[in-house]
Formats: structure tokens, sequence, C-alpha cells
């Protein structure tokens, strides 16, 4: 016996009004951490791990990246928040600023 | 110092008498240097950044304040053996306030030592005050490691 296929609505997709945040509309930063002889390296890691919650071993790149290169920029960000992680960085003492990005 | 065990969010490390007397003495004296003026950024000229600059120092003293407070209670009891090692038990947040507590002496040392690139006791002069300073910055990286090092 041939199956009658019964009518399916298809919901119509819900249309979420984007908000945006004053970080979105101004200039964007980078997060840096510059080197400096005395943190020690598994201090570094250890820091972005609890402040970005990465994982060891993105953690572990950037420090190495600090250690290696005099640098490493660990995000980019709106002026709020990147101003936040400098903050948090920088209690930690970590040598940390928020620079322009292009 | 040792890590002993950690186990449901504390860690517990076992420190001999002399460990535990140390590190109470640091957190007894803690702050030991001043805290250097810090900068936001290096290359941003808005002219906001002075004030973001203030909120940034402000806010880091606070901290310190903070850090000096909460420090004094993570004393190490003394124990009536000599001999005996003493435990020291932390939940998270004391093993970072620890940790902070830790790096701020091992940079504050460095800084006072004039920031040298070596870490190297040649490389400083050696006045008894810098030589104290070399020993303090060291003695706060043992624990350092010690604290973090052995997961």
């Amino acid at each position: 016996m041939p199956s009658v296929a019964e009518p399916v609505t298809i919901p119509r997709p819900v249309i979420r009004k984007q908000t945006r945040s004053d970080d979105d509309l101004g200039p964007t930063y980078y997060v840096i951490c510059w080197n400096d002889p005395v943190n020690l390296m598994v201090y570094v890691s250890h820091v972005f791990m609890k402040i970005f919650r990465w994982n060891k071993q993105t953690a572990d790149k950037h420090m190495r990246e600090v250690h290696e290169k005099g640098k490493s920029v660990l995000v980019r960000e709106g002026a709020e928040k990147a101003e936040f992680y400098v903050h948090q960085l920088q209690n930690y003492k970590l040598q940390a600023t928020m620079e322009r990005a292009e | 110092m040792k890590l002993v065990k950690r186990e449901n969010g504390t860690w517990q490390y076992g420190l001999n008498p002399i460990e535990a007397d140390l590190l109470n003495r640091l957190l007894n004296q803690f702050p030991f240097t001043e805290n250097g003026p810090a900068e936001i950024t290096r290359t941003d000229q808005d002219p906001k950044v002075a004030e973001r600059e203030k909120l940034l120092n402000e806010s880091l003293a606070e901290h310190r304040k903070e850090l000096q407070q909460q420090g004094l209670k993570l004393l190490i009891k003394k124990s009536k053996s000599r001999v005996q090692s003493q435990r020291l038990i932390l939940n998270a947040e004391q093993r970072e306030i620890l940790l902070q507590i830790l790096n701020d002496i091992r940079i504050g040392c460095w800084v006072a030592l004039g920031k040298p690139d070596s870490m190297e006791p040649e490389s400083f002069n050696h006045t008894a005050q810098e030589l104290a300073q070399h020993h303090l910055m060291n003695l706060a990286g043992y624990f350092e490691h010690h604290l973090i090092g052995q997961e």
C-alpha cells in the first residue's frame, strides 16, 4: 500500500538581532607579552593557562615565543577586553601591554 | 618542598622545618619592595593612555594589598618537632595567591637590582644589600618552582 506523505511544516528560522558591544566598534588591540630574564618559564605558561584558559600546549607555544623572539601576541581584542587582560597579566607580574592593531 | 598529594582541588605539600620557616618569613614580611610604575602600552599615542595607566597602577596596588592580607592567612603553623616535615595544604585560590606573592618578591628584587639581563651573581655588585636581594630572588624562585613545577 503506497504511503501518503504527510505535509511537513518547516519552522521559520529565528533571526536574532545582533548586538554589538562598544569593543566591536572601536579600534582593536594586540595584547603582547614581552620577554624578561626573571619570570620562570613554568610560571609564564601557568599564567597563560590560568588567564586565557589555554591548554598546556598552546600556553607553552606562546611562552617559548616570548622567550625566543622577545615577545608574543597573545590575543587581539577591543580596548576594554585588552585592558582587562593587561591588568590580569600584570597582576601576575608579567610584562604585558596592549598595542593598537594596524 | 615536595608535592605530596593532589586531590579534590587541593594540593598538599611537605616542607622541611627550614623551608617552612623561610616560607613563613617571606609571607610575614611581604612586600619587600616598592611597586614600580607599570606601563599599559609602548606605542599607543592615545591621549587616554595616562588615565589608563593611572587606573592600572591603582588596580595593581589594590591587588597587592589583597595579596598581603591573604598571604598572612597562609602562614604555616609551627610544628612541635624540629625534624618532622610540615604540611601546607592549599586550595586552588590559595595556591594562586602564594604563587603571586612569591613572584612579586622575585620581580621586586630583580627591579631593585637594576633589572639585570643575567641572573648570575657575577652580574651584580656585591654590596650586602644586593646579595641579600639576590638570595631573596632565588629563594622565591625556588618555592615557585616547587609549587607549580611538579605537576
